[in-house]
């Protein structure tokens, strides 16, 4: 495209060499054909970007044009996208409690700021002292016995932090396994993985779920962190490829030097792989993060080992039309994992990048 | 420490691996110790391949090959979730012969009745009691309806996913910074979108405020929402076809709070697309662009001819995963609108006949798992359909 350029025009410039009239034509067609209307609407064109017969639009003008327009339209997009959740910022501290003094909560908001009959407290942060303080105390109808705001986001971390990080480690050490190690029957080992991702989790939720009743993980939470040690095929998959870009020659060479695989892979395999193995690993914290469907299905709820999407919908179930505070604990739950995303982006972008282009 | 112990330990498996006569005397017979190097790095590579891939193993097998074995086992029975089967199994009790009988036992009313049911199990549907017959309709037709309905997000995101990345993959400044702002809902829990839709689609909420639909005086807004009025289509469109067919047809009732859920998940994975379509594009081949350029090609031409071709695999990912993923959907309508016929997706039949003992009276979990069987199947087939279209394409 650069080069281009210095070919190409680089201002705006009426073509002179136009396709010829034929000789029939009339004295108004002549007229007509070099008519100032015409090459004024050419001259108009072209200032925008547009090429017509009489005037040919510069290069650069019609990049910019384009440019102007795709930024309108991204920024629109943008708005689109952002604004739920600055709306959600803003409504959560709407006071819902009193009658009619919803208005705040049905408008669209720009700016967070009190209700015009802020209800008990006057406080600007009510709804979230009431996520913090009552909302999750068990007295509210079914929540469960010695749960809390604290318990549950207790519970997400721990759901969240230990199958990750246990499952991407084992989930490398399978992607160090197809990648760099010849072994008998990998690629037979390797496609039957790979039928597994055809089932629809769905299918067999319910058989998960008489395995899990059985075993009583139901009840201790561990229905939500055993399955996911044992690592996630589509994880693996990923950082094989990632493996596949590095060189086999260092294998090699630590192998020369008398190193066994598990040192390999602890000393090298794992460092160099961090960028995908991190990529990963925080992509499946935040789906377990935000898994309510795992919890709602695989979690009994009557312990206290439900998480915090969970415990969400059942104290909004509660609420009824006061949902200040839940707005204010979706807030909450979705500020963490944005911070996250906020902090990694580049990494996990980059990531998701790399797996679109190896399809 | 390390390298010494895994070394002992490949020592070790080596000289297991060595017929018994010769293991007292390894170390003195010289013509061993020409062979031993490759035989134990070749051990070595087995051992430690299999070691390596054993967890990922262990899990797949576990919790999904002998789930769906199990599965498709207990829907030619009759399984209820309290009784202590899978105990015996685990546990493996007292009684192997006791559980080996009960989870092959065929169902007493034939070992398709669950099947049977699928497609027999009527509900009273009360939207369409004025149409001729009683009111009575297969359930699953409806759950399967609304299933396939919310797939018609799936070519609405391709297409506006495509528009966006081709504005986000042109040389502009502050590209990356797009992508990021459009995948942010992909990373936020879909509990605290829906339960902010839910408030900006009310009737006086903020989307009817933007297009003037909040309503006035004496006249009702806009409604959404399933719990903020009836929609019929005759609400909506046609307001003066009184025919048969207009005045309750059964795939009108809901339909907008069905489009909701549609502009909710369109909404959610637009960013997860554009991401892909951003990577597919940037490997297309510029050469092959900059010389259709020189040739005269403009960019609409350009587009269709190089780009799109280049795309295709990444279009064809996309397009599989969301149908696969689509057949799945679950959470979003029974957060917004609770369980009904109306707008739940298949997946809440498997939830409410399987597991949820409110439906039944008892939870069948071979009711359940015939359910999912017939996901997996309909799944199955839509794929291989996919990909037998896209082997037609190639050719």
């Amino acid at each position: 495209m650069d080069n281009m350029e210095n070919v190409d025009n680089v201002e705006n410039e009426v073509v002179t060499k136009e396709a010829p009239l034929p000789g029939s034509a009339s004295q108004e067609e002549i007229r007509a054909y070099y008519s100032p209307l015409r090459y004024g609407w050419g001259a108009f064109c072209a200032f925008f970007g547009f090429s017509t017969k009489t005037h040919r639009a510069s290069k650069k003008r019609a990049k910019l044009v384009l440019d102007i327009a795709t930024y309108i339209i991204l920024l629109l997009g943008t708005f689109i996208m952002i604004y739920p959740f600055w709306w959600m910022l803003a409504g959560s501290f709407a006071d819902t409690l009193g009658s009619g003094s919803t208005d705040l909560f049905y408008q669209m908001v720009w700016w967070p700021s009190k209700s015009t009959t802020q209800g008990q407290s006057g406080d600007l942060f009510y709804n979230y002292s009431q996520v913090l303080a009552n909302c999750f105390e068990p007295p509210a109808s079914g929540i469960p016995e010695g749960y809390s705001y604290w318990r549950a986001v207790l519970n997400n971390l721990i759901y969240s932090i230990v199958p990750v990080v246990v499952g991407v480690i084992t989930s490398a050490s399978a992607a160090f396994a197809f990648s760099k190690i010849e072994w008998y029957g990998r690629n037979f080992v390797f496609f039957f993985l790979l039928a597994a991702v055809m089932v629809p989790g769905p299918s067999v939720m319910i058989t998960q779920y008489v395995m899990y009743d059985t075993m009583g993980w139901r009840q201790n939470g561990l229905a939500l962190i055993i399955p996911g040690l044992f690592g996630s095929i589509m994880t693996a998959f990923f950082i094989r490829q990632f493996l596949f870009g590095l060189p086999t020659s260092i294998v090699e060479a630590a192998k020369i030097d008398g190193a066994g695989y598990f040192r390999i892979f602890c000393q090298f395999i794992l460092p160099l792989a961090m960028p995908a193995i991190m990529a990963q690993g925080l992509l499946s914290f935040m789906g377990c993060w935000n898994n309510y469907m795992g919890s709602y299905i695989m979690i009994d709820d009557q312990t206290a080992w439900i998480n915090l999407p969970h415990a969400m919908y059942i104290v909004q179930n509660q609420l009824g039309e006061n949902q200040g505070p839940v707005i204010a604990a979706s807030v909450l739950c979705v500020l963490p994992v944005m911070i996250l995303f906020a902090c990694f982006q580049k990494l996990i972008i980059n990531s998701l990048m790399l797996t679109g282009s190896k399809e | 420490m390390d390298e010494k112990a895994t070394l002992s330990a490949a020592e070790e498996v080596a000289e297991e691996a060595i017929p018994v006569e010769g293991a007292e005397t390894a170390e003195a017979v010289p013509a061993k110790k020409k062979r031993k190097p490759i035989n134990q790095q070749k051990l070595q590579d087995n051992l430690w391949g299999w070691i390596f891939c054993l967890p990922l193993i262990v899990g797949t097998v576990w919790f999904v090959y002998v789930a769906l074995v199990m599965a498709l086992m207990l829907s030619f029975t009759d399984y209820m979730v309290s009784e202590p089967l899978m105990e015996y199994l685990f546990t493996l009790g007292d009684h192997p012969a006791f559980y080996y009988d009960k989870l092959t036992q065929v169902n007493v009313e034939g070992a398709d009745a669950w099947y049977k049911y699928i497609f027999a199990y009527k509900i009273y549907i009360k939207e369409v009691a004025s149409l001729p017959g009683d009111g009575y309709r297969v359930e699953m037709w409806y759950y399967m309806f609304n299933t396939v309905f919310y797939m018609i997000g799936i070519p609405i995101g391709m297409i506006l996913s495509m528009f966006f990345a081709v504005c986000m993959s042109r040389d502009i400044k502050g590209g990356n910074l797009f992508r990021v702002l459009y995948y942010l809902p992909c990373v936020a829990s879909s509990i605290s979108i829906v339960f902010t839709f839910r408030i900006l689609f009310k009737t006086q909420g903020v989307m009817n405020q933007i297009f003037g639909l909040s309503g006035g005086e004496g006249q009702a807004g806009f409604a959404w929402l399933i719990g903020d009025g009836n929609q019929t289509w005759n609400d909506i469109a046609h307001k003066d076809i009184h025919t048969e067919f207009y005045l309750n047809p059964f795939w009108c009732q809901g339909l907008i709070s069905k489009c909701v859920i549609i502009i909710m998940s369109v909404w959610k994975g637009l960013g997860g697309t554009i991401i892909l379509y951003v990577a597919g594009l940037s490997g297309v081949n510029a050469a092959t662009k900059e010389a259709a350029q020189i040739d005269g090609a403009n960019g609409w031409q350009i587009f269709w001819k190089v780009t799109m071709p280049d795309l295709y695999p990444t279009i064809f990912y996309n397009i599989v995963t969301a149908v696969i993923g689509g057949m799945q959907i679950y959470a979003e309508p029974v957060l917004m609108y609770n369980e009904s016929y109306l707008t739940s997706g298949y997946v809440s039949l498997i939830w409410n006949k399987g597991i949820n003992k409110s439906d039944l009276g008892n939870a069948y979990a071979s009711a359940g798992a015939a359910y999912g069987m017939f996901l997996a199947v309909i799944i199955l087939v839509l794929t291989l359909f996919q990909f037998w279209l896209d082997s037609r394409n190639k050719d």
